[in-house]
């Protein structure tokens, strides 16, 4: 997969998670990573179309969901539930707009659709058979995985 | 949620309204989630409907206004971005109604609600302030 559309997901995570949650992103150098969502984890995948298609999983530990809720409501949040997976729905999606105009500025002209919500040991088709690239990133409030299968569509 | 001082734009017709936004949404979040019945929390839940409807129209309309009136070169875009969070809005409250405003569908709106706000004035709006910034070191 082409760093030129790789980046762009990576730098709109950095940038949306440092102007809405004031949090760090740093990229881990870890390689083990499942292809299941862990027992812990909630993953939120984007499909992507256009140019480009394919999908984005984005997958967070339950700990780390709670915190980015509670800084987003100022509250203790300590169930995972609709407003909690709706609101973590909603940053992915904020990300993957982002990464989607930024891809524009490079030529590629994708959409995405709405996001979808996986419980554990799910996994989205769109990652099934297909080259997947696993990004592990750090922050202090725990580590998220951005799974990325996109292909480029020959016009 | 809380409102930042680094939100503000340095327009204070919109970082009123902006704050206003935020103090609304706030209080429609803490009624979803405090202990009780969910009928007991009805009457809030319709009232922030009503004024999400009306109130972000005409801070839209505002923004937009100020936007134009400073030639802003990002204008249709964010309009864009308007017209997408009205038809948004709009939708669930036709859901509302259709399906009774059931908890569940309520609380995913107040979730999304609330990362789109923070997004929007904390990304978003911040683009209208660095424009009018890089415009003036331009004079």
């Amino acid at each position: 997969m082409k760093a030129e559309y790789i980046n762009p997901f990576y730098q709109a995570t950095i940038d949306v998670f440092k102007l809405m949650l004031d949090i760090d992103v740093i990229r881990d150098q870890s390689k083990a990573l499942q292809e299941m969502l862990g027992k812990k984890e909630v993953g939120v995948v984007i499909e992507v179309t256009g140019d480009l298609t394919g999908c984005i999983l984005y997958r967070f530990p339950d700990h780390m969901i709670l915190e980015m809720v509670k800084i987003m409501s100022g509250m203790e949040i300590d169930t995972i539930d609709s407003f909690v997976t709706s609101a973590l729905g909603e940053v992915s999606n904020i990300i993957s707009g982002n990464a989607v105009s930024s891809l524009f500025n490079r030529n590629y002209k994708c959409d995405i659709k709405p996001p979808r919500i996986l419980i554990e040991d799910d996994k989205p088709i769109c990652l099934d058979g297909n080259q997947v690239l696993r990004i592990p990133l750090n922050t202090d409030i725990g580590k998220l995985q951005i799974h990325m299968a996109l292909k480029e569509n020959i016009h | 949620m809380m409102w930042k001082e680094k939100y503000r734009l340095g327009v204070d017709k919109i970082d009123e309204q902006h704050e206003e936004l935020f103090r609304r949404v706030s209080e429609f979040v803490l009624a979803l989630r405090k202990e009780g019945q969910w009928e007991a929390k009805l009457p809030k839940v319709k009232e922030t409907m009503e004024f999400m409807q009306s109130y972000v129209v005409t801070h839209f309309n505002d923004e937009e206004a100020y936007q134009q009136s400073i030639d802003y070169t990002g204008f249709e875009q964010h309009r864009e971005i308007h017209e997408q969070f009205k038809a948004e809005v709009g939708q669930f409250a036709e859901r509302f109604e259709q399906e009774g405003f059931a908890e569940d569908l309520v609380q995913q709106f107040a979730g999304k609600l609330m990362a789109w706000l923070i997004n929007h004035v904390a990304a978003s709006d911040q683009k209208i302030a660095e424009y009018v910034r890089t415009k003036g070191e331009g004079n």
